[in-house]
């Protein structure tokens, strides 16, 4: 793992070239009549500690910065957008995708975007301000922090909103484009500056309906498909494995009640691996269901737990050794200004691990984390 | 006796003198002269400042807001946006890291505001009407707000 980080920071500088074209086309703004552009950065400052460790725990304790770019302009039928993250140990660039607007409703991307059967992935990005919470849940994590699907893909997606006369909408958003590999111990995402590395073909659908079509409230169905590639020499316990084809399929809701806020996913999945001599089905589910409530005007306080069912002896799971199997977690988030959070986390843990047993862990996170202008 | 009265009177008008002004003031929509749009919905204004592609008839209306005047940042949260600030400032941060639509351009100035809806064919801007009255090459297409 560490020598994939080492490549990533390898690219930091045509990913700063490409930051660089970002910001030159900003700078250019007043020309450009007819459009809106803007910048945001999210910085976040984290902490980790964990304590009582079972015996085959290796957990290191870490302090991490990050900064998290975001461009977007809007022209009148153009959209681009484009996201790079810098942080204590990666540099990538996330998100780059231009638009073109078919109706007020209707939005085709092409480029690479995060996975669209994925709720949390695609409401906060990787926004850390946005989200209430520090960690992710550990169905969607990040391809780099051992997440079980893939959560960037490279190609085409159409995004279309049904208004309804009561002002209610359904939400449909489709991708097919290149996904993810598994090399080493994670998948890796589909790097647009290295075309030629043998990513597979992905599919990605979600729909949601929205009560009130300007509010987040929002419940639906996502589904995807994935043919991710294998480099069988990458680690020994890829040894023989030339493909792993996963299809999941699963709901989410995101609802609120006052000031008590429910958001939730359950997935399934269907996983084959495809050895030399054998194909391995392996299905399971995976869910988070995590509570939020607001009191005072500043003040959140917040629980998750991820579990799954029937993922205890996937085989496809142990080829992720960092992933968080089981994770029980309660934090308070405070909104110190406007655009400024301080939040603690603290969690009992269980993760994947090298052996038949699970690693487990508790663990206490701090953060800041901001959002600037 | 008589200047008694006249000078309640008197008192009594001038605390009432303020809020008939509220009563008369108005917060108005305009866009620029050259804007062919000549009707907007309430339900597209919000959708516009909530970073929701409006167009009518293949003009794509363009939001700006105005910050300073705290009384008329309340009457845009309640009244134009019916969202508390913090509900609106997330709402418009996730939209644009969602969709890539730039939240709406603040201006602390009526004059930059006013500027910006000039340079743009439609863009668009509430602010108080005794401004507006006041202002050369924009127009008022909707009525916001009117004290009461």
């Amino acid at each position: 793992m560490l020598a994939l980080k080492r490549r990533r920071m390898s690219r930091i500088c045509p990913g700063f070239l490409t930051v660089c074209l970002l910001l030159a086309a900003f700078c250019s703004a007043p020309a450009l009549a007819e459009s809106q552009q803007e910048i945001l950065f999210f910085p976040s400052i984290d902490t980790f500690d964990s304590f009582d460790e079972s015996d085959s725990a290796e957990i290191d304790n870490f302090q991490r910065a990050s900064l998290d770019l975001l461009y977007t302009y809007s022209g009148d039928r153009v959209r681009f957008l484009g996201e790079y993250l810098w942080s204590s140990n990666e540099a990538e660039l996330e998100r780059l995708k231009a638009g073109w607007q078919a109706r007020d409703n209707t939005m085709l991307w092409l480029g690479r975007y995060h996975a669209t059967a994925k709720h949390w992935t695609t409401e906060y990005h990787h926004g850390q301000f946005l989200q209430t919470s520090i960690t992710r849940p550990s169905l969607e994590e990040w391809e780099d922090e051992s997440g079980p699907t893939p959560s960037h893909v490279t190609g085409l997606s159409l995004e279309y909103d049904h208004e309804r006369d009561d002002e209610s909408a359904v939400s449909f958003a489709f991708s097919a484009g290149l996904t993810a590999r598994f090399e080493g111990d994670e998948l890796v995402a589909f790097d647009l500056l290295d075309p030629h590395s043998g990513h597979g073909p992905g599919l990605n659908f979600k729909v949601a309906y929205r009560p009130d079509f300007l509010s987040p409230l929002q419940f639906g169905f996502l589904s995807a498909w994935h043919e991710i590639s294998v480099v069988s020499g990458s680690s020994p316990s890829l040894t023989d494995l030339d493909e792993i084809t996963q299809w999941t399929v699963g709901g989410f809701v995101d609802w609120r009640w006052n000031d008590l806020r429910l958001i939730s996913s359950v997935v399934y999945f269907d996983n084959v691996l495809d050895y030399v001599d054998e194909d391995v089905s392996d299905s399971f589910w995976l869910s988070y269901v995590q509570f939020e409530y607001e009191f005072g005007d500043d003040f959140t306080f917040f629980g998750r737990t991820d579990n799954g069912f029937e993922e205890d002896n996937s085989p496809y799971l142990r080829l992720l050794p960092a992933f968080i199997a089981h994770r029980h977690m309660l934090g308070l988030r405070w909104d110190v200004a406007n655009f400024h959070s301080l939040t603690v986390e603290a969690a009992d843990t269980s993760q994947q691990g090298e052996g038949l047993d699970y690693d487990n862990f508790k663990e206490i996170r701090l953060q800041w984390s901001a959002v600037f202008p | 006796m008589r200047s008694a009265c006249t000078i309640l009177a008197l008192v009594v008008f001038g605390c009432l003198l303020p809020q008939l002004a509220d009563a008369e003031r108005m917060v108005v929509l305009i866009t620029g002269e050259s804007c062919p749009v000549h009707e907007l919905s309430t339900l597209d204004i919000r959708k516009a400042y909530l970073s929701v592609a409006v167009s009518v008839d293949g003009h794509v209306i363009r939001p700006f807001r105005l910050a300073g005047d705290e009384l008329l940042s309340q009457i845009f949260y309640q009244s134009i946006v019916s969202m508390s600030q913090k509900s609106y400032e997330r709402r418009a941060l996730s939209m644009a890291v969602k969709y890539g639509t730039p939240r709406p351009a603040v201006f602390d100035d009526v004059e930059s505001a006013v500027d910006a809806v000039r340079r743009l064919q439609c863009g668009v801007l509430y602010l108080w009407k005794e401004d507006a009255d006041s202002l050369d090459s924009v127009r008022i297409i909707k009525l916001l707000w009117q004290g009461d």
